[in-house]
């Protein structure tokens, strides 16, 4: 086998990542870049932009620039902006990872209408909205277009507390089913990734708030335990280069076997 | 207080409560209504708190100087 074939490679490419400071989407950018992408990556949290890009700076190559930019996705109307910054800053785009979201454990006696809808914005209408945007012609590279949301196993199956979550991760689901068809015929893939629980920073903010039999419980629910951000990463990076050239409209469930019970 | 009232009287499921009601007496204290008091600490005070801290309060009081612990410590 010739050393350098790489079937996960993605030189000449451009990904926006979203959610980049820290968990899932911090290893999904690290991973990109890694593969030879050239990204824009977007986070409301500039101090964990800045340490991404320390942490990539002795890796920078200079035909593929890491720009950062500083963005609260829950302001929808901004998002075609943003987008339109990239292109600018970076070129066209070949795809976008919708990282960034709002987990909130908020049971429905006291979940309140401002609440929910900014746990709506953040994790599924902003991902409609970066879905729109890449269809333009005036953002999309032509090729090799790959559009990838990170769902959750919450969007088809419930848990007390989750119902809002639940709500954007199922709204998530549907939307890009019907988007991967709108977007074939331009070559674009749509698909999700559907996490379990991932050692995240939000996970480890959740963990706090359960007692040692609820952890307890909650992780053998897992067969192979809790993940790491990287086992998500790695499945996005399937599905952003030429090895998911065959998978549209999918939802890809990343979870330790949570479902499979 | 008066704000921590109102939101225990709607996780609970009544017109009002006051700070000396023990919680085992309303019908809807369980454990969704523990979660919510969770999630409720956080989204209106900034306090983070475990189910099973909240399950060690006895009264509505009980919790109100929990979370105000918390939120001065």
């Amino acid at each position: 086998m010739d050393a350098a074939f790489n079937p996960l490679q993605l030189h000449g490419r451009h990904f926006l990542v979203t959610g980049a400071s820290s968990g899932i989407g911090r290893s999904t950018a690290l991973l990109l870049y890694r593969l030879g992408a050239r990204l824009s990556v977007v986070d409301r949290d500039e101090q964990g932009l800045a340490s991404l890009c320390a942490e990539l700076s002795p890796e920078l190559r200079e035909a593929d620039p890491l720009v950062p930019h500083i963005a609260d996705l829950s302001d929808t109307a901004a998002i075609e902006g943003l987008v339109a910054r990239c292109v600018a800053a970076n070129g066209l785009l070949h795809g976008v990872v919708h990282c960034a979201g709002i987990q909130a454990i908020a049971p429905v006696r006291t979940l309140k209408i401002d609440g929910w809808r900014k746990i709506l914005a953040v994790n599924t209408e902003a991902a409609l909205m970066l879905g729109k945007s890449m269809s333009s012609k005036k953002v999309y590279a032509g090729e090799n277009g790959s559009i990838v949301f990170i769902s959750s196993v919450m969007g088809m199956v419930g848990s007390v507390g989750a119902v809002a979550y639940s709500m954007s991760k199922a709204a998530l689901d549907g939307m890009a089913r019907s988007l991967s068809l709108e977007l074939a015929p331009r070559r674009i893939r749509v698909n999700c990734v559907a996490p379990g629980y991932v050692r995240t920073p939000l996970f480890e903010q959740t963990e706090t708030l359960w007692d040692d039999a609820t952890k307890k419980a909650v992780e053998d629910l897992h067969p192979l335990g809790f993940g790491q951000p990287e086992d998500v990463a790695n499945a996005v990076a399937f599905l952003a280069a030429d090895t998911g050239r065959w998978i549209t409209g999918s939802v890809l469930v990343v979870d330790g076997g949570y479902l499979a019970r | 207080m008066d704000e921590f009232l109102v939101e225990m009287a709607e996780i609970l499921e009544e017109d009002a409560v006051g700070p000396s009601d023990e919680l085992d007496g309303f019908e809807s204290w369980d454990s969704l209504a523990a979660l919510s008091v969770v999630a409720m600490a956080d989204a209106q005070f900034g306090v983070r708190m475990s189910s099973q801290e909240v399950r060690s309060a006895e009264t509505v009081e009980d919790l109100y100087q929990l979370i105000s612990a918390k939120k001065a410590a």
